[in-house]
């Protein structure tokens, strides 16, 4: 009898236990559950939010189909032509209850202060102000890592027109296998097909700088180039400093990098200068500016489409030109491309088609 | 003699007037697309997957098959979203009502560009500009069945078809340039199922999409449109068309 009661008792102690233990998870539970619910909550407000928006920005005419609340993905379908074929009863009630004045497009384009939000928005570049270089904005965006060179530079000085004369592309001798990448009535001529890879700008040692690389004073080791020109109407009335492969023009304040002249003559280029194949001869390339060698020297000569180099200085800027993605400095483009297994850059050659 | 040359243009003009007046469109082609024209006008927002195959030209000109995948999603006037996969590679789109945002998978690198208000507007705005294509956008322009009686000739209803055991009606509209023929879907509701575009005068090529999974009124939340860029990934710049 005496174990009876116990086992009642100790049934109810388990009992109890069990539902000391049950009714907190199960509170727990509800809160979870509301937790949840408060997820769904604010997905629920959001999009009521986003629907009291003024119903004016509707083109939707009063006549039309849906309710007035309702914000169409199109505004509404709209039937302005006549549906005059052999049941006039459906055209005329099309025609009557449809406005004439749908098809206008209404163009209005939002301005930066109306949308309330700021995003860093993508370079917009168009084939007019390319031609011209005009690209203040090179490579603001594109830097990623390699910060130990991107100090002190400042863009948006006036180094346009010396870079762009300095990056044209001389046409290659040999003829083109592959057809060109067309979009916007160009033609982007590659010896080597497209093949991506996201461009890191090559560290050349601490004494090359990039375009618009801004210094108060130049080292005492520093040379004022000549410039070697056949063209009288291309003079150079730049006075063009010289150390170790980067080159300056002198400012009001100081000295400034700028993209390698065309013509001008060196004594020596760094060690760090690698030969490339130019039209079946060999140049050296070293920061975006190529060499030929002579008596003298090294001289600087123009970029010349279909040459292979395996790495870009910094100051490039990435440009989505339809569906392929080049590097471009100044005029010059470079494709991404793949020799052996190793990504390097082929120079475009554009033409107009 | 000069009755002549007072004669010959205003034949002309007659004749002109003529052919232009002249269109073969059948009322039960329009009567289809109009109705289909206002299912898709009444919908807030819809979300759908999209194939998509579309011949190239290569400098041989032989004709190039390029395939995508692609899963779309509209909502409200001003948002769209689009998933694309296929041999040209992943991508996708954001437009937010504010900006458009073009991520590219394989190159780890995107644009992003301020939008105009609505999605019909940006879709416009990024193909003049920036040769984006946007497969399947003519169905959501409101003015669908005018443009298509605008600009075809003749617009001929060909009876029922099953597509993927879904009963069709397939719509045929032609001009001088184009052979465009529509599958709408007798399932449930009045919605595209295929359509294939012949361009006669390019060698025939064809684009050709096929909808399914069709999603109506989804609620979808705003932030699936708000585009954010992956760590790692970079903005770049880009080039306009002209």
């Amino acid at each position: 009898m005496t174990t009876y009661t116990f086992n009642i008792k100790h049934k109810l102690g388990i009992l109890f236990v069990f539902l000391a233990l049950v009714f907190p998870s199960d509170l727990l539970a509800q809160r979870m559950g509301h937790g949840g619910s408060r997820g769904g909550g604010r997905s629920a407000s959001r999009p009521s939010a986003s629907r009291a928006k003024p119903s004016t920005s509707r083109a939707k005419p009063s006549a039309s189909r849906s309710s007035s609340s309702k914000r169409s993905i199109n505004g509404g379908s709209k039937a302005t032509k006549s549906r005059n074929f052999s049941k006039p009863k459906a055209s005329t009630k099309r025609a009557a209850t449809k406005p004439n004045a749908s098809r206008k497009k209404t163009t209005t384009k939002r301005g930066n202060s109306t949308t309330g939000k700021n995003r860093k928005t993508s370079n917009v570049k168009n084939k007019k102000t390319n031609k011209v270089g005009n690209n203040n904005k090179v490579g603001n965006k594109t830097r990623v890592g390699n910060t130990n060179v991107n100090i002190n530079v400042d863009k948006s000085r006036n180094t346009n027109i010396r870079n762009t004369r300095n990056t044209r592309v001389r046409g290659s001798s040999r003829n083109y296998n592959r057809a060109p990448y067309r979009y916007g009535g160009r033609g982007y001529y590659c010896h080597r097909p497209y093949f991506y890879h996201p461009y890191t700008p090559f560290y050349y040692g601490s004494y090359y700088h990039p375009w618009g690389y801004f210094v108060t004073t130049l080292a005492t080791t520093a040379i004022i180039v000549a410039i070697v020109s056949d063209n009288d109407d291309d003079k150079n009335e730049e006075e063009y400093h010289y150390e170790e492969g980067t080159y300056y023009v002198k400012t009001a304040d100081g000295f400034e990098a700028v993209q390698a002249p065309v013509g001008a003559q060196v004594p020596s280029i760094p060690k760090e200068a690698e030969k490339v194949e130019v039209n079946e001869t060999n140049n050296y390339y070293y920061g975006g500016a190529f060499y030929e060698k002579n008596a003298e020297g090294y001289i600087v000569v123009p970029a010349t489409a279909g040459t292979i180099v395996p790495n870009l200085p910094e100051g490039g800027e990435e440009v989505k030109i339809g569906d392929q993605t080049y590097v471009q400095f100044g005029e010059t483009y470079y494709q991404p491309i793949e020799v052996d297994g190793k990504s390097m850059y082929e120079i475009v050659e554009i033409k107009e088609e | 003699m000069k009755k002549n040359v007072l004669l010959l243009p205003l034949l002309y003009i007659s004749l002109f007037g003529y052919a232009q007046e002249v269109k073969d469109i059948d009322s039960t082609a329009i009567f289809l697309l109009d109705k289909m024209a206002n299912v898709i006008g009444d919908l807030e927002a819809v979300s759908f997957d999209l194939e998509n195959s579309t011949d190239k030209l290569d400098a041989n000109k032989n004709i190039v098959k390029h395939y995508a995948n692609s899963t779309i999603s509209f909502s409200g006037p001003d948002k769209l979203s689009i998933r694309t996969e296929g041999t040209k590679g992943r991508s996708g789109f954001y437009y937010d009502g504010s900006y458009m945002s073009y991520y590219n998978y394989d190159e780890n690198n995107y644009i992003t560009l301020e939008a105009p208000e609505s999605t019909l507007e940006m879709i416009d705005e990024m193909h003049t500009d920036y040769d984006f294509q946007f497969p399947a956008a003519d169905f959501f322009y409101p003015t669908f069945t005018d443009d298509m009686m605008e600009q075809f000739t003749s617009i001929k209803f060909l009876g029922k078809k099953i597509i993927d055991d879904e009963e069709c009606y397939h719509i045929m509209a032609t001009n001088k340039d184009l052979n465009v023929q529509i599958w709408v879907s007798n399932k449930t509701f009045l919605l595209p199922k295929r359509f294939v575009i012949i361009y006669k005068n390019k060698s025939n090529l064809q684009v050709e999409s096929t909808f399914s999974n069709w999603l109506l009124n989804p609620n979808i939340p705003d932030a699936v449109f708000d585009f954010l860029a992956p760590p790692n990934a970079r903005l770049i710049s880009i080039l306009k068309k002209s």
